[in-house]
């Protein structure tokens, strides 16, 4: 084993961390101060999005050719621990992680100059149309429907979940082409050049953290180009395969759970408990903290065990269990804060939640984001494939 | 960066388990605790033939100067194999300390035990298991230009079988480490065996006049803490090869049990506890990885090795709890490795601060972040 210290390394921290501490605008961090969930406030971070672009970083884990940074796996990591440290709101990853990598493996020439430069650039965002009413775990029962109509396609049905779909400008989907025969061989995915199409009706809807983050999307008869379609008709299924694995995999979370990890003990130093004394004493939240601050260890350590190579996480199930445990320590930690904020956390404080907001919070950014962003993490092991799911994809990688 | 084990250390590794395997299989391993027998000359010959009695010391004191992931390497399997012979208490623990503070009687003791012609144990540990060592209770008086020993340790492994114990006693302001025969006058031991099959047994010190030769180290609290974060990354390795084996039984047993004539892991709650497990054996081997890494590198700080002794006392009761579950009644009979694995996977939790203990340290202001 070496873990040798890289000195470069060392070099190129200070430049990212040079960067990271001059390029954002006052409102840029304070949409990462402000972000309580995967998706940092819209505005703020696809600004946030073109700033970095222009920088040539918005997508360090993209290949050089398509304008990626040419990062070793180890200066991405660097790249993470700069980056969370500041509280910078994450990048949306729809564009970047989903769509963008799906097209560059199996989009056509035309679609890739059409899409990725947009993409990349982050003047576009893409909204994802996968789930249904009817569709969800089981995602292959999908119904909405695109019938052939010379050149387009006419399509018909609704879409939900479709994260930020009242700020999106662009949309992938899948739509069913067929139903004769499996249920997945009758899938075919599509991409939407515009949302603002004649019969395209988009529905914000309120989460439990009382802001529109999914939408529910209606089609009634909707043409689009048959351009669009992405693969093969009614060769959905095995793309949208494709891109799970880029929705599901590659990212790195730690670094931005020790920062979460730090805010919270940071606020329980000056929190009061009813025993006298702060919370930071309290022997129940020390050990609450400590097993997050081990798990996160864990997690961390698995993860850079997955930089290095090591066969551990080149195992068909790592992107499942990396999901399932991400999402449930974020779970675990989200209710941490929540316990820290105490009753700061139960009122309702959207206004002030709001990027240049008049609207001061009635306490500190802590307990302002505390209950947000428990209530928003709850998504966590439902989205990208249900932790059941991914539990039954892990049993599946178990040899006997 | 390059976290994985050399082909040497492989070898190594595989050599050891197919010996342990050879020479005693788990039936053989349980009719010889039936007698009482936790050192089986056998075994501790061949592991000294192999020179793995002398794996982690330094050429200078006799060794081929093995590194700590030499050493997580074979524990591992040792772990696997629920090895009971005292290669923890005698070569990780009293073993570097002899290494540590040197000397003429330490450098020949340390031959002996490299031969496997002494047993020798670790008395440091008292009534609370994972305190700071300045908490140590146990005495040593200066007197008659010797010293005079008086305390209980009650969890010695290897003490029923020790001739000679590396003792950790109160002495001026500092604690320091002194080297007894168990022969001399004034120590009682009670011999007793661990629920996971080592000897181990209860150390009264009433009175023990020793001569100042015995002193081998004043002022030994960092030695001892250096000596104890081996001692943590031994304790993980062997309950992750437990682990590792749990699992594998476990998974093979859930495919070829059958009831309501399909095979219970097609039963999703079967299915979603397995995956489980290995979540958990992941999460318990990425830390082990990693935090060995970070200890042959010398940046392994407390909270490293709280977060991996955590890590394998919780995830590893987790899984082996799971494991017995899953096993339903054979899981509970002494006939099946399952318990016994469980069950050293406790012993190694409960040894040198339990899980809830290093969580708490992680926790709080003291215990830093990694």
């Amino acid at each position: 084993m070496n873990l040798d210290r890289n000195p470069a390394l060392e070099e190129f921290r200070a430049e990212v961390a040079d960067f990271l501490d001059t390029a954002p605008t006052d409102a840029i961090r304070e949409a990462g101060r402000k972000t309580t969930s995967v998706f940092a406030p819209f505005e703020q971070v696809m600004e946030w999005h073109r700033i970095l672009a222009r920088k040539g970083w918005a997508a360090p884990s993209w290949p050089v050719e398509y304008g990626g940074t040419g990062w070793s796996v180890e200066q991405r990591y660097v790249y993470a621990e700069e980056y969370w440290k500041r509280d910078l709101p994450p990048l949306l990853p729809n564009g970047l992680q989903m769509v963008g990598p799906l097209l560059m493996h199996l989009g056509t020439d035309e679609q890739k100059a059409r899409y990725l430069p947009g993409i990349l650039a982050g003047e576009d965002y893409w909204t994802q149309g996968y789930s249904e009413p009817g569709a969800g775990s089981d995602l292959a029962s999908l119904t909405c429907s695109a019938v052939a109509d010379g050149e387009d396609y006419i399509i018909n049905g609704s879409k939900i979940w479709t994260t930020y779909a009242h700020h999106a400008n662009r949309m992938f989907m899948l739509v069913r082409t067929s139903t004769e025969g499996k249920k997945q061989a009758g899938i075919t995915f599509l991409l939407l050049d515009r949302v603002d199409l004649p019969g395209l009706e988009i529905r914000p809807i309120i989460g439990l953290d009382g802001v529109p983050e999914q939408c529910e999307v209606f089609f009634r008869d909707v043409r689009v180009p048959q351009s669009g379609r992405v693969g093969a008709e009614n060769d959905g299924w095995s793309v949208a395969k494709q891109l799970l694995i880029h929705e599901r995999g590659g990212s790195v979370a730690s670094p931005a759970l020790r920062r979460r990890v730090e805010a919270i003990r940071d606020a329980a130093a000056h929190e009061r408990t009813a025993f006298g004394g702060v919370l930071a004493d309290d022997p129940v939240f020390q050990r609450d903290l400590g097993l997050l601050e081990a798990e996160i260890g864990s997690i961390e350590h698995f993860e850079k065990l997955a930089i290095s190579g090591h066969p551990i996480a080149q195992d068909f199930a790592f992107p499942s269990m990396a999901k399932v445990m991400n999402t449930e320590v974020t779970q675990t930690l989200s209710v941490l804060m929540t316990r820290v904020a105490g009753l700061k956390g139960y009122a309702i404080q959207t206004a002030a939640l709001e990027v240049g907001s008049s609207v001061a919070p009635l306490d500190d950014d802590f307990s302002l984001v505390a209950m947000p962003y428990y209530l928003n993490s709850r998504a966590t092991t439902i989205y990208a494939g249900t932790n059941e799911i991914q539990r039954d994809l892990i049993a599946r990688s178990i040899a006997h | 960066m390059d976290l994985n084990f050399t082909d040497e250390q492989r070898l190594l590794a595989d050599s050891t388990t197919r010996f342990l395997e050879q020479t005693r299989d788990f039936h053989a391993r349980r009719a010889q605790l039936a007698e009482g027998v936790t050192l089986s000359s056998a075994v501790w010959g061949h592991l000294a033939g192999q020179g793995l009695l002398a794996l982690p010391r330094s050429e200078a004191a006799g060794g081929p100067g093995g590194s700590i992931v030499d050493l997580v390497a074979i524990a591992m399997r040792f772990g696997a194999s629920l090895l009971t012979e005292p290669y923890l208490a005698t070569v990780v623990l009293a073993g570097a300390a002899l290494e540590a503070a040197g000397g003429d009687e330490a450098r020949t003791l340390l031959t002996r035990i490299a031969t496997g012609e002494a047993v020798v144990g670790f008395a440091h540990e008292e009534a609370v298991s994972g305190a700071p060592v300045g908490q140590i209770e146990t005495t040593a008086i200066g007197k008659d230009g010797g010293y005079v020993l008086s305390g209980l340790k009650p969890f010695v492994l290897a003490g029923g079988d020790a001739e000679e114990l590396v003792v950790s006693a109160r002495h001026d302001d500092g604690i320091a480490l002194f080297l007894v025969d168990t022969a001399t006058a004034g120590i009682m031991i009670e011999k007793f065996v661990t629920v996971d099959g080592r000897g181990a047994g209860r150390v009264r010190f009433d009175d023990v006049h020793v001569p100042q030769a015995a002193l081998l180290a004043r002022d030994a609290t960092s030695l001892i803490d250096d000596v104890v974060a081996d001692a943590l990354l031994y304790l993980a390795a062997e309950s992750v090869g437990a682990m590792d084996a749990l699992f594998r039984m476990t998974s093979s047993y859930a495919a070829t049990r059958q009831q309501f004539g399909v095979p219970i892991g097609s039963f999703q709650t079967i299915a979603h506890r397995l995956a489980d497990m290995k979540i958990a054996l992941t999460k318990a081997h990425a830390s082990l990885i990693y935090v060995t890494a970070l200890r042959e590198a010398g940046q392994a700080g407390p909270a490293d090795l709280s977060v991996l002794k955590a890590q394998t006392g919780r995830l590893g009761r987790t899984l082996a709890e799971a494991a017995v579950q899953t096993h339903g009644g054979v899981g509970m009979t002494d006939e099946l490795a399952v318990g016994h694995l469980l069950k050293r996977i406790l012993a190694n939790d409960s040894l040198f601060g339990d899980a809830e203990l290093h969580l708490r340290l992680l926790g709080s202001k003291t215990g830093v972040t990694a």
